[in-house]
């Protein structure tokens, strides 16, 4: 059976969103939307070497679109009521719209509410049924401190991601059950080293 | 290594037209529509007050769910922290839902044990009545705010349902429901479960009214899929349950999960591609994994919002596959509204009772169809009809889309 590997990782925090260039609509994506969009676009990849809908998105939103709930929700008293804009965003999969959008990336999406363990695997369950040629994968963390109150969670804004494909890479991904954050984390720090 | 089949053992459902199989498969046949008037969604706030909302006396008593006391879900066991209507009727919606699919499947889950039982829920909104509470400092079980996170109601359902196998919690905005089946299949053809609970759940809430009315998406007359006046969607609210198994665990069962097409438009947040293409390319990969031809689909099971884009969309995707000679097609969101979440798994079920019991549900609502929708649209029902191969679509915010194909043995 070919290998499937990781060839690319990257972790971004909300600092780094201010120095982000990724178009004139980046400003009005939410919180989820910009920390996922600017880690995909920290892996660095053309994706136009992949063929027409044979790259996947696999998500995970830690606290799903709470945050961007709670945001909409506090403006349904405004003028005008709540934001159209706001709503499309109350979806954890709308970042995954965005990075399709972007990137166009046409082939199959998932998209979950926790942690990342399922990430790895998906990944390369679709690589491996053949669906895709390769999988964009981002844990995305995005606890405002409105949100984090309700959830009793402390604020956090971070979006960790790798490009999972056929063949050799940097890590040959054999057994799934490995921290996703801390793969990524080490897999950009031997990177900046190199 | 051949991947073992994976067939349906038992469904469970509530929803605008009731509790239970029975009034779900009644109104199927009757071509009947559960959308009403609730004076709580009314002008001026929202854009309609027609929903598909679970009539007053279809709820039961209280959640029926196994082992509610004796059970160690740490935040359940107190007697003050149990959900109730007001404040989860996510919890309610699901629980009945998968209590009715459990029982249905009682005989063929006593052969699998509860580590090798699995669970995937499919949401978007969990229970967001309690973001509705909270802000207005109303009263709100600990229970209730702990399921405002998906995640953690899909884990206290697997607890109390005795899954004690893989939990997955997808969110796939209105495809949710496609996908959680297919990865509930998924999870049995890698050999990490032998049973998966599929739970779709989404509660009626003025949060996600409040949005669609921002969207100026609702119909103000209730929707009507497929229309020529149709002028948008008509918000419901389910809970739905699909037990899947290995096919070897139950030799009866003759619905099985063919397989699952994805794509994305890749083309807008909100509205889907114009042209259909996102669509069509995911009913392609669906056909592919089944190794089928277009002609071997007997019946489609739309998406049909009422939404003009949608619609429009969709019948040039299916024009794209079939052809002006294309299988039957129709929709239930007439019947059911739009249950986000739970619209892939109950809108799957439908297709199960159409199975069973050999006919095709019509289109409630339609009256007269738009030009360029499907030629063989139904309007009615189409009683004594053997159908093999369904093709079920689901379309969603952000591009998403879903085809899953369904084949009675």
């Amino acid at each position: 059976m070919d290998k499937i590997s990781i060839t690319a990782a990257s972790v971004v925090a909300e600092a780094d969103l201010k120095s982000a260039r990724l178009g004139q609509r980046f400003g009005r994506l939410d919180l989820s939307s910009q920390l996922a969009l600017l880690a995909v676009a920290e892996l660095k990849i053309n994706f136009a070497e992949f063929a027409n809908g044979r790259v996947g998105i696999v998500f995970a939103a830690s606290a799903g679109s709470l945050a961007t709930d709670v945001n909409f929700w506090n403006g349904r008293h405004g003028v005008g009521g709540p934001s159209p804009t706001l709503f499309a965003y109350t979806l954890p999969s709308a970042a995954v719209g965005e990075i399709a959008i972007h990137f166009k990336l046409t082939g199959p999406d998932l998209c979950f509410v926790g942690d990342g363990k399922n990430l790895l695997r998906e990944a390369a369950d679709l690589i491996r049924r053949g669906e895709t040629d390769a999988c964009v994968c981002i844990f995305c963390e995005a606890v405002t401190a409105d949100c984090g109150k309700i959830i009793s969670t402390a604020p956090v804004a971070a979006a960790h991601a790798v490009l999972v494909r056929r063949g050799e890479g940097i890590v040959e991904l054999r057994e799934f059950d490995r921290d996703f954050k801390a793969l990524c984390a080490l897999i950009s720090q031997s990177k900046s080293a190199v | 290594m051949r991947e073992p089949g994976v067939v349906i053992a038992g469904c469970g459902a509530i929803s605008a037209v009731g509790c239970g199989l029975e009034p779900l498969l009644a109104a199927l046949k009757n071509n009947s529509s559960g959308l009403r008037a609730m004076e709580k969604f009314s002008a001026p706030r929202f854009q309609s007050n027609i929903v598909g909302a679970v009539p007053e006396n279809g709820w039961g008593e209280r959640p029926r769910e196994p082992g509610w006391a004796g059970q160690s879900v740490a935040t359940t066991a107190r007697e003050d922290a149990r959900p109730t209507r007001t404040d989860n009727s996510a919890w309610w919606l699901a629980t009945e839902a998968l209590t009715q699919a459990r029982a249905a499947a009682e005989e063929i889950l006593q052969k699998i044990s509860a580590a090798r039982t699995g669970l995937v829920l499919s949401t978007t909104k969990a229970n967001i009545t309690a973001l509705e509470l909270i802000s207005e400092n109303r009263s709100c079980s600990e229970t209730a705010r702990r399921h405002l996170q998906a995640n953690l109601l899909a884990e206290d359902l697997a607890q109390a349902f005795g899954a004690h196998g893989p939990v997955q919690t997808v969110s796939v905005a209105c495809v949710s429901g496609l996908i959680a089946i297919s990865q509930a299949a998924k999870i049995i053809q890698r050999g990490e479960a032998d049973a998966v609970f599929v739970v779709g759940v989404d509660a009626l809430s003025e949060f996600v009214v409040a949005g669609f009315t921002a969207l100026k998406a609702l119909d103000p007359l209730g929707c009507r899929p497929f229309d020529a006046a149709r002028c948008g969607l008509s918000p419901g609210e389910a809970g739905a349950a699909i037990v899947l198994v290995r096919d070897d665990f139950a030799p009866a069962a003759k619905i099985k999960i063919r397989a699952f097409g994805g794509s994305n438009d890749a083309n807008h947040l909100t509205g889907p591609s114009r042209d259909g293409s996102g669509l069509a390319q995911a009913i392609r990969v669906a056909l592919a994994a089944a190794k089928f031809s277009p002609t071997e689909i007997d019946f489609v099971h739309a998406h049909g919002t009422g939404t003009p884009y949608n619609d429009a969309m969709e019948s040039l995707a299916l024009q794209t596959i079939f052809g002006d000679a294309g299988p039957p097609v129709s929709g239930a969101k007439g019947m059911l509204g739009h249950t986000l979440g739970a619209a892939g798994v109950i809108e799957t079920i439908c297709c199960v009772l159409a199975m069973q019991n050999n006919f095709l549900p019509g289109t409630p609502r339609l009256d007269s169809p738009a030009d360029g929708t499907p030629k063989n649209l139904l309007r009615e029902p189409r009683l004594d009809v053997r159908v093999k191969n369904i093709l079920k679509l689901n379309t969603g915010f952000g591009g998403m889309n879903g085809a899953l194909i369904l084949s009675h043995g």
